[in-house]
């Protein structure tokens, strides 16, 4: 057993760190304030770095990396901006993964290689407006229609919505079947017709990632575009949902890292009562409490990834990586406020955004409420 | 000791840093001799053997001929010591004249402590004493380091020297500095107007004496906010951070998230009329008066130089 | 054409540094290291030279312990061809003229028609190995340039004075720069490239075959420069207050030089 990243893993930290700082950093404030989401930055450039595909086989357009390279992929951006992040995130682990786990050869060829490259860009339709945690309460439906299917429902709180061009879309294709077993999932395009876009979620955080509501009205959708084989949509969505857990644990774990960044550095500076304040005792237990926890959140992050790299059973641990990475992005950046004092609270120091952006990775991809139920649900089978 | 001062000639001009070579000597107490490729219609006030190459001959800019006319001037003065500035100049020249004396060279000397030299070391976090093991050491002294507290007086005795043979590089003339876009993070000076300035018209003024000294300026969060000055040129935690070798805060009183962006600057000058005010806790030098008479008083030295 | 750049794997700068024990440089553990900036800028001329004439191969040179061949790694990723590891585990403790002694050493013969180094390295920064090489290789060198462009043979830079200025150098090849930051825009390694860049060849060689030179200067000592203590305040008129800062500004700093 060892802990130490492998040389191409620091290579890839080193690099992804170094556009973060230089690029992403610069307009994270500014993008935050104005809710805008720069497709060029947040998402073209990843791909020129070759991290829209990380962990896919190069014959689909990928690099042939594995998980852990995506966690810290995803971490270094979330350190210095949580919505490019998610971007990649929800792109990656969401949008494209569901394709190379479930796709036929052609449907591989067809979408998969283009997300990969970074030439289209993925999102993922589960959530509806009365089907939040309990997805086998969706209500969308895909009926059949010579030889295509007709999709009817929306869909809400979809990242990357509005800017994503290929859309994983869950819908309930038997109502006989009892909950879990009549949903299937799809391959949607942006401008099928029929597929068009609810309101513009305003959010709390995460504000330069686009949130949207997907609307389906009579949306003809061919069978080719069928995901996984019909009625084993909820296999798909929690197949899928155990890897998105290694990426929003990935993103609450840089989010926790750069507020400790700059709480270390603003202590490091900021004068009181004649010292600096890291030389107070209370400051320096708060620091030490945030550099344990994250470390915490870090081992056990690049343990999901392992595994799931590894082609080990992960479902548990991505679901106690991201409940411990999540809880402890925001019990991190809430200490970080504190740290900063009145000058925390403010827009013009980074750690009052990172609170904000902190409290979304306890919500989506499964509440912690739902990451428990996971763990104790595999605890006590 | 005999040192010898290698002094710079560009464009027509005698450089400035002469006078630091001048004071190193002095600070050595060592006997020295000056080498110049320049011209006699600006020789240094120094009293003592100039060694003159016309460059108008030779070229301002042909490291090989300044090369070959040093070496003949180290042959004739045999200096302990060949002392040059840290500059484009001085660290191209250096080691070339190093390589073909066998010497040591000692880089961005910033001190000296008996026969031992100090350098910077990363990023002048540290410093280094070192100390040569050859009888003859080249040497660069960093900018700024080795002052004068007065103007040095007399004149050479010029002694012209000529080099025959052309170079293998091929010197292509100046390019003026660009104009135009402002990136504060490059300036070298930088001059800082704060909410102290009053009105925007008096951007005006922060903007002379930057140009004087050659800058740029810029400014901090509140005359930014106010629309006075653009927001490129704002300096801290919501603008640039920049580390430049002088940086001047005018009527700025140092809100921890201006001091963020510029306390790396090598060295600052605060100007206000507040002496308490936090700036004064990062300033090198803190000038208390009203900066509507003593910038415009400044400006107009400084252009007199 | 055959093209060598020599690199440097030096702290972040932005670490906390610790005297060693020896007292004469820093203490090297719990430090994250980096490629020099210099060189990166050096690297990426080197690679968009090597892609403007096509039938080029560009060899990347480090000297230094193990541990540096993970940024050699790095320049591989950004597009050199094959690396040269000189394996020397006291190769911080080297003065400026044997670490060009052992480059040249290396170069000597083999024909390279380029070479490009950084300016300075940013820890020792002495600004010397890239001109001491030239000079022992006898081929021409320009220092501190920011541009840089290459045909038939000759090569036409802009080297960068001060407050500025820029000056235009042509020479012939075979020639050696030293690059200044702002030369170009240093490519980032991307993800496939790092992949790639596992399978090409990375040959080391023990420095003892190389070192031919002896030590010209010694380190004495490294220690922290005395922190800065309270600033100087001034106070009185105007006239003698200007006067004065003018005098300080000549004394602590080049920029009135």
């Amino acid at each position: 057993m060892h802990f130490e990243h492998t040389e191409e893993q620091r290579l890839i930290r080193d690099m992804v760190r170094s556009f973060a700082e230089k690029e992403v950093a610069p307009s994270a404030a500014e993008r935050d304030e104005e809710e805008r989401f720069d497709r060029q930055l947040m998402f073209d450039r990843l791909a020129e770095l070759g991290l829209t595909g990380i962990v896919f086989p190069e014959e689909y357009g990928g690099a042939g990396a594995e998980y852990i390279s995506y966690a810290i992929a995803v971490e270094e951006l979330s350190r210095v901006c949580a919505s490019t992040g998610v971007t990649l995130s929800a792109h990656l682990s969401l949008g494209a993964n569901p394709i190379y786990l479930y796709g036929t050869e052609d449907q591989k060829q067809i979408f998969l290689a283009p997300l990969a490259r970074g030439e289209k860009m993925g999102a993922f339709g589960l959530t509806e407006p009365m089907a939040g945690s309990d997805a086998g309460g969706t209500k969308t439906t895909a009926v059949p229609d010579g030889g295509d299917w007709i999709v009817n429902g929306s869909k809400v709180f979809i990242t990357n919505a509005g800017e994503a061009d290929t859309y994983i879309v869950f819908a309930r294709t038997d109502r006989e079947a009892e909950k879990h077993h009549g949903i299937s999932a799809f391959i949607i395009e942006k401008g099928t017709p029929g597929f068009t876009f609810g309101k513009k979620e305003k959010k709390m955080g995460i504000r330069s990632s686009p949130t949207m509501e997907l609307v389906f009205e009579n949306c003809r959708v061919p069978a080719a575009n069928l995901l996984g084989g019909e009625g084993n949509g909820f296999k798909v969505a929690m197949k899928t949902l155990d890897g998105g857990r290694i990426g929003v644990a990935a993103q609450a774990l840089g989010i926790a890292q750069g507020a400790l960044d700059a709480a270390l550095a603003y202590a490091r500076e900021r004068m009181q009562f004649g010292s600096p304040i890291c030389r107070f005792q209370g400051v320096q237990f708060q620091l030490a409490d945030m550099a344990t926890q994250i470390e915490a959140a870090r081992l056990m992050v690049y343990q999901a990834a392992w595994r799931a790299s590894n082609g080990m059973s992960y479902s548990q641990y991505s679901a106690m990586a991201k409940l411990m990475a999540s809880e402890t992005a925001m019990r991190v950046t809430t200490q970080a406020v504190q740290v900063f004092g009145g000058y925390g609270y403010t827009r013009d120091f980074p750690v009052e955004r990172m609170m904000r952006d902190a409290k979304i990775t306890e919500i989506y991809e499964g509440t912690s409420e739902i990451q428990r139920l996971v763990i104790g649900s595999a605890l006590t089978r | 000791m005999k040192i010898l001062l290698v002094a710079e000639y560009r464009d027509g001009k005698l450089l400035g840093s002469v006078n630091e070579l001048i004071a190193f000597a002095g600070k050595m107490g060592a006997e020295s001799a000056m080498f110049l490729v320049g011209s006699d219609s600006a020789l240094p006030a120094y009293a003592g053997t100039l060694y003159l190459a016309d460059a108008a001959a030779c070229g301002e800019f042909n490291p090989d001929v300044h090369k070959q006319l040093l070496l003949d001037v180290v042959a004739r003065e045999q200096p302990e010591m060949i002392v040059f500035s840290h500059s484009s100049y001085g660290w191209d020249l250096a080691p070339r004249i190093a390589c073909a004396l066998k010497a040591a060279q000692v880089s961005e000397v910033v001190d000296v402590e008996g026969d031992a030299l100090i350098v910077p070391v990363c990023n002048a976090k540290l410093r280094r004493t070192v100390k040569p093991k050859t009888g003859q050491t080249v040497v660069t002294l960093q900018a700024g380091a080795f002052g004068l507290a007065d103007a040095p007086v007399g004149s050479p005795t010029v002694e012209k020297v000529a080099a025959a043979g052309t170079g293998k590089l091929e010197f292509g003339g100046y390019e003026a500095a660009e104009q135009g876009g402002v990136d504060l993070t490059k300036a070298e000076v930088i001059v800082s107007a704060g909410r102290g300035i009053g009105k925007p018209e008096n951007v005006a003024m922060i903007a002379a004496l930057a140009k004087a000294l050659k800058g740029e300026y810029g400014a901090s969060r509140p005359v930014v906010d106010s629309g006075w000055v653009e927001h490129k040129r704002q300096v801290g935690t919501t603008g640039q951070s920049v580390a430049p070798k002088l940086y001047l805060a005018c009527g700025i009183s140092g809100a921890i998230q201006h001091l963020a962006g510029m306390k790396k600057s090598e060295f600052i000058v605060a100007i206000n009329t507040d002496k308490d005010a936090p700036i004064g806790d990062v300033a090198d030098v803190l000038v208390v008066a009203d900066l509507k008479q003593f910038v415009p008083m400044l400006t107009e030295k400084i252009q007199a130089l | 054409m055959k093209i060598l750049v020599c690199i440097k794997q030096v702290p972040d700068m932005e670490s906390k540094f610790k005297v060693a024990a020896s007292g004469t440089w820093y203490d090297t553990a719990d430090l994250a290291w980096r490629m020099n900036e210099y060189d990166e800028y050096a690297v990426e001329q080197a690679v968009q030279l090597k892609e403007q004439v096509g039938d080029a191969d560009l060899t990347v040179l480090c000297i230094g312990g193990e541990q540096v061949k993970e940024t050699m790694k790095k320049a591989l990723a950004m597009g050199c061809d094959r690396g040269v590891h000189i394996a020397d585990d006291k190769s911080a403790e080297k003065e400026p003229y044997q670490i060009a002694g052992i480059i040249a050493e290396f170069a000597r013969d083999k024909g390279f028609d380029l070479i490009f180094t950084g300016m300075q390295s940013q820890d020792r920064g002495s600004a010397q190995v890239g001109v001491l090489v030239a000079e022992l290789l006898a081929i021409p060198s320009i220092s501190t340039i920011v541009q840089f462009t290459f045909a038939g043979g000759r090569i036409e830079t802009k080297r960068e004075l001060e407050g500025g200025v820029k000056a235009i150098v042509r020479t012939s090849t075979p020639a050696l720069v030293t690059c200044q930051l702002g030369l170009n825009t240093p490519r980032y390694p991307t993800l496939p490239n790092i992949m790639k860049a596992k399978k090409k060849e990375l040959v080391s060689l023990p420095v003892t075959d190389l070192l031919k030179v002896e030590a010209r200067q010694e380190t004495a000592k490294l220690f922290f420069p005395e922190k800065k203590g309270g600033g100087l305040v001034l106070e009185g008129d105007v006239g003698p207050l200007a006067d004065r800062l003018i005098q300080i500004l000549k004394e602590k700093t080049g920029v009135l030089a």
